[in-house]
């Protein structure tokens, strides 16, 4: 085999990775941000399956084909399997955070968002934040 | 921080740690080469020793129970997390009627759109409980057949619409689910216990190679793990629902001025 398929998985891998990240650090809106974070995801999705793979090799199921068949690494697919699930979950939990920040702020942008202060007009802090509260809409 | 100066710290980083990552890629075995000496030698002592013929499914429930005991947790908590977020900022209620924005036309649901949706609902939930109980003999199980299972779910929804969805979905069905499943799973790591032998020790009949019925403790593992998975997503597009209903009243005022 030529070194450029020997380490296009791993590529492919650093290459999703780093496109992810750049999508994170450039990103004006926390949905796309939360998008990113899928493609830097997805990157050890490609990892671990390269890592897990050789070449000839089947599935690790040995339905159709005895036990002793060469087959590719059942540690990674377990890897992946689970890893898809928890990401599934999280992505929720963090669009349901960006939706919190929207209702705050009123704005999806990262830029934006500014360190959290005791709500206005609460019970809890009526009276100590009211000068906070005007420099926060001139802001 | 300018945008700018982010993107120059972050081509900084990647210039600092590229040559780190081509020294670990070039390290690498190449591709395809080999795989590493665990997974070989689950491969080669597991369907002898477990009688099962799915290699994942008997890593994600016996060989690394432990480890999915764990995942299953974070599931929860990530789907706790969720669920309190978005209801503790719209209190417990639900409506039983989805939200009309005034001025936007209510547009019919086409019959076809429905006729499709009613068949294509059940067979979709009859697929995901066919690939939870194949776990031990396919490329099944709990997590993959859950997904499906609460997809079909969604295509209630879009056959039926918001309200005949939730007479189908309740919510504290759903609670109910995610949670026992999660404790049904725990329950199959300390009930060993109870007879000697250790945490999530697979002590139950292991069935024969090859069967549905192969695996043992496996089989209710899995059956854990659908539960929460189906039980959970549903939870998850539930709540998502729930948000776009009207507030019944707004709970923080003042809010919007920030």
């Amino acid at each position: 085999m030529s070194v450029v398929s020997n380490i296009l998985p791993y590529a492919v891998a650093v290459w999703l990775f780093g496109a992810g990240l750049y999508g994170i650090a450039t990103s004006r809106n926390l949905i796309h941000l939360v998008g990113c974070l899928g493609v830097c995801q997805s990157a050890t999705y490609v990892l671990l399956l390269g890592l897990g793979y050789r070449w000839g090799s089947i599935a690790p199921i040995f339905y159709d084909h005895p036990p002793g068949t060469p087959a590719v690494d059942p540690v990674m697919q377990a890897l992946v399997l689970t890893d898809i699930v928890v990401g599934a979950t999280l992505t929720a939990l963090l669009l349901v955070l960006t939706i919190q920040v929207y209702k705050r702020s009123g704005s999806l942008d990262p830029e934006k968002l500014r360190p959290m202060r005791a709500r206005q007009g609460s019970d809890r802090a009526e009276g100590s934040d009211r000068g906070h509260d005007g420099k926060r809409t001139v802001l | 921080m300018t945008p700018r100066i982010r993107v120059a710290l972050l081509a900084l980083a990647g210039v600092v740690l590229l040559p780190g990552a081509a020294a670990v890629i070039t390290g690498l075995p190449p591709f395809g080469a080999t795989i590493a000496q665990y997974g070989e030698r689950i491969n080669a002592i597991t369907p002898e020793a477990r009688h099962v013929a799915n290699m994942v499914s008997a890593i994600n429930f016996d060989l690394r129970g432990l480890d999915t005991l764990g995942e299953e947790f974070m599931l929860l908590a990530a789907i706790t997390g969720t669920v309190v977020l978005l209801r503790g900022r719209r209190g417990e209620g639900n409506t039983e009627r989805a939200l009309r924005r005034p001025g936007r036309a209510v547009i019919p649901r086409s019959e076809a759109v429905v006729l499709v949706c009613r068949i294509a609902g059940p067979l979709t939930a009859l697929f995901g409980l066919y690939v939870v109980v194949h776990a031990t003999v396919t490329p099944g199980g709990g997590f993959q057949g859950g997904v499906i299972l609460a997809s079909g779910t969604l295509i209630i929804y879009l056959g039926e619409g918001y309200a005949g969805w939730r007479d189908a979905v309740r919510s504290h069905w759903l609670d109910g689910l995610e949670g026992g499943g999660a404790l049904l799973f725990t329950l199959c790591g300390l009930a060993p216990m109870l007879t000697g032998a250790a945490f999530m020790q697979n002590i139950m009949p292991l069935g024969t190679f090859r069967d549905l019925m192969s695996g043992g403790l496996m089989l209710v593992e899995n059956l854990g793990v659908a539960l929460a998975v189906a039980g959970g997503f549903t939870q998850l597009f539930l709540e998502f629902m729930e948000e776009t209903r009207e507030a019944d009243e707004l709970d923080e005022p003042g809010e919007e001025s920030a």
